[in-house]
């Protein structure tokens, strides 16, 4: 893929990333309580709600894509041999599916009301 | 007569393991650039200090070398400006040394050349052989001219943080040439400069420290130059040639004057 490509996806993500964080953090420090905001009870309740869920799922892809392609960035200038170029590609997509699908099982399971392990 | 303390830092990696500082007392005088102080320095107290130099007036970009701390040009760096009555010359960063204050200068070139730095076009033959001149506007001329007064002094290279950790990446000089020919409304290169630079170690990897435009002697703007490149692998858009500009302008017939 082109880097200018995946430089979009950074700058895409960067914006989305501010506008859902600021939701994330509005809904989390003014519209509920923040002295129970981060309860677990609290944080469980959040996700029975569908369009939250959504939001939340999100956040979350928007959030971890962003980090690792801003890690991906970092590491491809650390060396510039293409072995190493090839691992840290090969490495970042693999941390991104991993978190999004562990992410995404937490939010599932919360979502019909289990608790997560 | 008063004097400058002229310290040099000296190389010879056929010799030396490590550099060490020599410092040098100079007579002051007025109007005199570091340039003068250094070559005093090496026709009066040490016959042993390299250093490049030609133009002496800011034009080949052969003097670049970090004076006190900083990337500049030897030549076009007067001692008074500095301050102070110390003076400290060092090989610019980024760089191989090959003597002293002499720098291997061959990458940095290049990756100017890996930038095809000339115009590109499909009427070869009108190029070799031309028969009228090449349409440009003022205002097209106007967007790249200050990148053609680069004099590839190197000062922006040695200044770049991404040069000094990242091997693969051009440079601002190389950029901001690359730029420079692209938005030329005369050049039809384009697809081949963008292959090289939308890479992995190519013109994203400036993260626009700024450090090029501040240090660059000529008031060239290389970072600048950077961030409308990626604008324009981004989008396309930007200054760009029209269709009518790359043409080749003919002059119409002229009658001579009537006597």
């Amino acid at each position: 893929m082109k880097e200018s490509i995946l430089m979009l996806v950074q700058y895409a993500t960067a914006v989305a990333a501010v506008a859902l964080v600021s939701v994330h953090l509005i809904m989390q420090g003014v519209i509920y309580p923040y002295a129970t905001a981060i309860s677990f009870n609290n944080i469980l309740s959040i996700y029975t709600n569908g369009f939250y869920a959504v939001f939340l799922e999100a956040l979350l892809v928007v959030v971890l894509v962003h980090g690792f392609n801003g890690v991906r960035i970092i590491l491809s200038e650390f060396r510039q041999t293409k072995p190493w170029t090839s691992w840290v590609d090969a490495a970042t997509v693999l941390a991104i599916i991993v978190t999004v699908a562990y992410g995404t099982r937490t939010v599932i399971l919360a979502v019909f009301g289990g608790a997560p392990a | 007569m008063t004097e400058v303390k002229l310290v040099v830092q000296r190389f010879d990696p056929f010799k030396d393991v490590k550099p060490r500082m020599m410092e040098y007392a100079v007579p002051k005088r007025e109007g005199m650039t570091v340039l003068d102080a250094l070559l005093y320095a090496r026709d009066y107290l040490d016959h042993s200090i390299a250093l490049r130099f030609s133009c002496r007036q800011a034009s080949c970009g052969s003097c670049g070398m970090k004076i006190n701390g900083r990337p500049r040009l030897a030549c076009y760096t007067q001692v008074a400006e500095l301050g102070g009555e110390k003076v400290v010359a060092q090989p610019m960063d980024n760089f191989a040394i090959i003597k002293d204050l002499v720098t291997d200068l061959e990458s940095f070139f290049e990756k100017h050349r890996e930038m095809m730095p000339y115009l590109i076009r499909a009427d070869s033959q009108e190029m070799e052989k031309p028969t009228a001149e090449y349409v440009m506007k003022p205002e097209e001329l106007e967007k790249v001219l200050q990148f053609t007064y680069c004099i590839k002094c190197g000062l922006c290279t040695s200044s770049c943080p991404t040069v000094a950790t990242d091997s693969k990446f051009p440079g601002p000089q190389a950029l901001a040439q690359a730029y420079r020919y692209i938005v030329d409304p005369r050049d039809g290169g384009e697809e081949k400069r963008l292959e090289l630079l939308d890479d992995a170690h190519g013109v994203w990897r400036c993260h626009f420290a700024g450090s090029c435009s501040f240090v660059c002697p000529k008031g060239v703007d290389p970072a600048l130059g950077i961030q409308l490149l990626k604008r324009h692998v981004m989008t396309g858009k930007g200054p760009r040639r029209d269709s009518e500009a790359a043409k080749v302008w003919t002059a119409p017939a002229t009658t001579p004057p009537q006597t």
